[in-house]
């Protein structure tokens, strides 16, 4: 790819970007959120189309990439209803008539050559995010595609599960494909790719062997600066306060998504969440939040929770970072003034009785929007004016300057850059210095051992903690993720 | 129009078009035509008072609509808690005369037209089944329910039409103007009123603001503690006694009785006129009085050989080009 | 009796049937259909004035479907080019397809009316019915039209990934539902021998019951048909006779299918699922 330009209206994404992967290789392109990353890939697939610049595969002029060119994107194009062996073929199926031996075949094939099994009459939901992985990468086989771009494939896996990964793509490597692998992992990268290529806001920094770089240097390369250490040291916790004992949720498919879980939270800690996605977060968080039936107990301050409303726990200070921001965080078509009234709509400043109090309402608004410097043109504008990461950033000062005791987020840092992240983490850890306690979700080990106090594991509905003085131990943490004590 | 693409504006020549082509098949000028609708509905003081009259159930009952759908409900079943309303209202206003009788034949319409809906509401929040489907079953059953009603326990018997008795005068809402043929009855400026008072708590009340995140992100307003399933039956139930109401106020006001066959489609217009509103509850003033002026419009050309099933045709048009419209609108805001 | 009770039972499963699996084709798509009744009436309307004008079947049956796949088409505009709401779109081709079939019924004359033997027998679309249901339960597990139907129907988004071309999928599928609904109407002209104003009489409503209560499969689906036109004939065989002792008001046996269909979604929905991506763009 030689001199990429794409423009999104006024907002130049990528800038003149060359960029090269060579077959036999797995190529890394790293940089922050909002670096063009997604946007080059989508070029090269052909799903977005450059203002300039020319792409060529095996040095021909390609019009048509997607025979050549496979792509896996965040969000997996796997369809939870649909079988295994449908989800393989759908796009790309052998012939009008479907000949299940024939099709089955062939897929055991390929899953074999990749020392993968499948039972290929299971619908895909039963599939974990590995295997899900899986699937995608058999996808791109089933299409003889040579170039395979994986965005973020290491996102929802676990460590164990991530080294299975780049083992498979070695051996693809190995026949003479090419993987390009998205992400913003450096370790990954220093592990497992030959060549690496940064990109920072829009521009590329760098294309360089693995081998002649190291942590330090990538990511100032990522970032521009030194990467800071993280600000202030763990605090003396108190008391006990939120109490999870025995808690069980069902699921959607009616298993035991959380399963015998408990956890103790001391007054004024930031615990985190580690975990493969699907191994009960979602489950524990709608629970706590009240929105899914549970059995067990939770007591916050005392309190038995899980008796309370949705509304009453509200009352008692529980503030939400939701996982699934569009559904759940906020209401696209409806102003920034009431999204910051949101689940607080009932009380003072924002309500008056059976009021709404439009001044007090627009005042808050206007510190929660500020709080982690969201973008915005005037305060009445829709919410879906605003893009993804100013949303975040809106949904975290809703959470985060309205007097919380109970802070409940997951993945709170999602589409932001690194200055953010540290941001919203500090006002986390800001509020539990003043009394809260925070549970924090997160996909990323990493984040979560830098930024929390003390970092549990969920593994198949169960909640597991490391032994004291490993509270914050990769490893160790790592081990427990994949249900390995 | 600024900002109209050449799709939408396809869109619209094509529906004057569609109208254009029906009314040359028949043999009917379209001009006369349309100079035939405006002088039916607002030329003159008793085409006025059939515009005002026509408006006050359309009013009332596309409130009825705008209640559920602010909730994300679609009652397609305004026609049939109308019906039960209407009933209702003539049952209780024979039974008890008087402004005493009034007052209890709204509250028995309202109770019966909320009844009705309430099924609906119900199927929709604990068992899943859409309530475009439950209601239009409930229309149905509502239509034989009074039909029945009012071939046998609650017919004239002095009459062979399927009929109640009159109300006695003095049993009714009075007129509020009454100036040669022009007639404006009390029962309008109420129902501006109510849809003025909604548009207020819709806006500025705690209740108001759940009402509407429900109808606008049903998880968002669980996450947010609302009580999502309660707020919409409630919101169903409302509907369903508005519609009711409006069922009352045809009786009260203007027919003095209740008959078979006795709604020729408000439920369906109620709709239109609340779809046409959009989000704001002021814009159902216009939108009932475009309806209303249509309706009384039509059946004055009906006398040039224009068949009634225009006035659905271009209900139809409405719906679509304005939902057009309003989506391209929404559009250019984000 | 009990065989005029199974032959009635039949005629009037036939045509709900026809417009379920219509309705079927479309909402497996991802496209919701509440257009079924409007496509039913403009396809009896369009058979039954054409067949009598050109005193050809072909002709009528051919100018009903060609109507109705003009209306599905219409619906798909709107939803997928115009962005609409699915339910909005459906009431409004509702709308000009009752209102458009009274006018010209009136405005044009009922010529069907003075004319007879202008009909396919109905036994042909009987046929066509059951190959329906055979073809589509069929093509929904063993072709790549069916297995790309289902994909895009529970995920357009991650069927795009997949390189499927999700308007195309649509178009077909929408052509598909226009056809069937154009030969469920044909059949309900045929089977009253002359059209009347709004003769449908919300069976595109509960062909859509049906439709959800048979879980969007076509099998299933011919099940809980089968069970509505059974209401249907028994309304008809009752009608006047006594219950108990007692004379029943006709008015309760109409309203007989209409409370069972109300009943079934009340009885049996929990444990149908929908096509995940219903009403997705």
């Amino acid at each position: 790819m030689t001199g990429v330009t794409v423009r999104f209206g006024s907002l130049t994404a990528l800038e003149n970007v060359d960029f090269e992967a060579r077959p036999g290789h797995i190529h890394a392109l790293v940089g922050e959120n909002g670096a063009g990353k997604t946007t080059l890939m989508r070029v090269l697939f052909g799903s977005q189309r450059a203002d300039s610049g020319e792409v060529t595969v095996d040095g021909a002029h390609v019009k048509s990439r997607r025979a050549a060119i496979g792509m896996v994107s965040q969000h997996y194009s796997v369809i939870p209803q649909l079988k295994n062996l449908q989800n393989l073929m759908v796009g790309a199926e052998p012939g009008a008539v479907l000949d299940r031996k024939r099709d089955r075949a062939r897929a055991e094939g390929i899953a074999r050559a990749m020392g993968f099994s499948f039972d290929w009459d299971a619908p895909s939901s039963s599939l974990s995010p590995a295997g899900a992985q899986k699937l995608e990468i058999l996808k791109l086989l089933w299409r003889e595609s040579q170039v395979m771009i994986l965005d973020e494939p290491t996102a929802m896996l676990s460590p164990a599960d991530s080294e299975e990964l780049y083992t498979s793509l070695k051996r693809l490597a190995e026949e003479g494909r090419t993987a390009i692998v998205v992400t913003h992992r450096i370790r990954e990268v220093l592990d497992h790719c030959e060549r690496v290529t940064v990109l920072r806001g829009g521009k590329r920094v760098a294309t360089l062997p693995v081998a002649e770089t190291d942590e330090a240097n990538l990511a100032r390369l990522i970032i521009g600066h030194d990467l800071r250490e993280r600000g202030s040291a763990t605090a003396e916790p108190g008391p006990p306060i939120l109490m999870i004992e025995r808690l069980t949720v069902l699921g959607d498919r009616g298993h035991r998504a959380v399963d015998d879980a408990s956890l103790v939270v001391r007054k004024g800690e930031v615990v985190g969440i580690a975990g493969v996605d699907g191994s009960g977060q979602r489950e524990l968080f709608q629970a706590l939040i009240g929105t899914r039936s549970a059995t067990g107990s939770v007591r916050f301050g005392g309190i038995d929770w899980l008796n309370l409303t949705t509304a009453k726990r509200l009352a008692s200070g529980l503030r939400l970072v939701p996982e699934d921001r569009h559904a759940e965080a906020v209401i696209e078509d409806w102003s920034l003034f009431e999204n910051a009234a949101l689940g607080l709509h009932r009380d003072p400043p924002f309500a008056h009785g059976h009021w709404i109090d439009t001044q007090g309402r627009a005042r808050q608004a206007g510190v929660i929007a500020d709080a982690f410097k969201t973008r915005y043109g005037s305060l009445a504008q829709p919410m879906k004016s605003l893009s993804g990461g100013n949303q975040q950033r809106f949904v975290a000062g809703r959470g985060l300057t309205t007097q919380p005791k109970l802070i409940a987020a997951f993945q709170p840092t999602r589409g932001l850059d690194i200055d953010g992240s540290a941001k919203i983490y500090q006002a986390i850890r800001h509020e539990c210095r003043q009394g809260a306690v925070a549970l924090v979700v997160g996909f990323d080990l990493d984040e979560l051992l830098v930024e929390c106090d003390r970092v549990v594991a969920m593994c198949q509905g169960r909640i597991f903690e490391a032994p004291g003085g490993l509270e914050r131990d990769r490893d160790a943490i790592g081990r427990l993720m994949v249900g390995v004590g | 129009m600024k900002g109209l693409g050449w799709k939408e504006a396809a869109l619209v020549i094509g529906a004057a078009a569609l109208v254009w082509l029906m009314l040359t098949s028949i043999g009917v000028v379209p001009s006369e035509a349309i100079a035939g609708l405006v002088r039916g509905s607002v030329g003159g003081p008793a085409a006025w008072r059939q515009t005002l009259r026509e408006m006050t159930p359309l009013l009332i009952a596309g409130l009825a609509v705008a209640v559920a759908l602010r909730a994300g409900l679609f009652n397609i079943g305004a026609d049939g808690q109308l019906l039960v309303g209407a009933a209702a209202a003539a049952v209780v206003a024979l039974a008890v005369p008087g402004p005493v009788g009034v007052v209890l034949a709204c509250a028995a319409a309202a109770a019966a037209g909320g009844l009705w809906a309430f099924p609906a509401g119900w199927i929709k929040v604990a068992r899943g089944g859409h309530e475009v489907i439950s209601t239009i079953m409930l229309n149905n059953i509502a239509v034989f329910l009074t039909l029945w009603l009012v071939r046998g326990p609650i017919k004239d018997p002095s009459v062979q039409t399927w009929t109640t008795p009159s109300l006695p005068t003095g049993t009714g809402i009075p007129s509020l103007v009454e100036a040669g043929v022009f007639r404006l009855n009390w029962a309008l400026p109420l129902a501006i009123l109510a849809a003025v008072a909604f548009g207020v708590w819709l806006q500025r009340t705690v209740g108001g603001f759940e009402l509407r995140a429900v109808g606008a992100n049903l998880t968002a307003a669980k996450v947010a503690g609302v009580d999502v399933d309660r707020i919409r039956i409630r919101a169903m139930v409302a509907s369903g006694a508005l519609a009711g109401l409006a069922g009352a106020v045809l009786v009260l006001a203007f027919e003095k009785r209740f008959y078979s066959n006795f709604s020729p489609g408000y439920g369906f217009d109620a709709l239109g006129v609340a779809l046409l509103a959009g989000n704001s509850a002021w814009g159902l003033l216009p939108s009932a009085f475009l309806f209303a002026a249509l309706s009384a419009g039509t059946t004055s050309v009906q006398i040039l050989g224009v068949p009634k099933g225009l006035s659905t045709v271009l209900l139809g048009l409405i719906i679509i080009v304005f939902a057009v419209l309003r989506y391209r609108e929404a559009c250019r805001d984000g | 009796m009990v065989e005029v009770l199974f032959a009635s039972t039949v005629t009037l499963t036939a045509p709900l049937l026809l417009a379920a699996l219509g309705g079927l084709t479309s909402e497996r798509s991802g496209v919701m259909n509440i257009g079924l009744e409007g496509k039913l009436l403009v396809a009896a309307w369009a058979t039954g004035f054409v067949g009598a004008a050109s005193q050809n079947p072909l002709l009528g049956l051919l100018a009903g479907i060609c109507l109705a796949v003009a209306m599905s088409l219409l619906h798909l505009l709107l939803t997928q080019t115009f962005r609409i709401d699915h339910i909005v779109s459906g009431m409004g081709i509702n709308a000009l397809s009752i209102g458009g079939t009274s006018f010209a019924s009136k405005g044009l004359g009922d010529r069907s009316q003075s004319v007879a033997g202008v009909f396919f027998p109905v036994w042909m679309y009987w046929i066509l019915a059951a190959a329906a249901v055979l073809a589509l339960a069929l093509a929904l597990d063993r072709t790549r039209g069916g297995l790309r139907l289902l994909a895009v129907g529970h995920d357009p988004d991650k069927s795009r990934q997949s390189g499927v071309d999700v308007g195309a999928v649509r178009l077909r599928a929408l052509l598909a539902t226009g056809l069937l609904c154009g030969l469920g109407g044909a059949l309900i002209v045929t089977n009253a021998t002359s059209f009347t104003d709004g003769m449908t009489g919300g069976r595109g409503y509960i062909a859509l019951a049906a439709l959800i209560l048979g879980g969007w499969r076509p099998l299933p689906t011919l099940v809980a048909c089968s069970v509505f036109g059974f209401v249907m004939a028994l309304q008809l065989q009752l009608q006047g006779s006594e219950l108990a002792g007692a004379a029943v008001p006709s008015q309760l046996w109409g309203a007989l299918p209409y409370l069972v269909t109300l009943v079934a979604l009340v009885g049996f929905l929990g444990k149908s699922q929908p096509p995940a991506g219903l009403g997705r763009p």
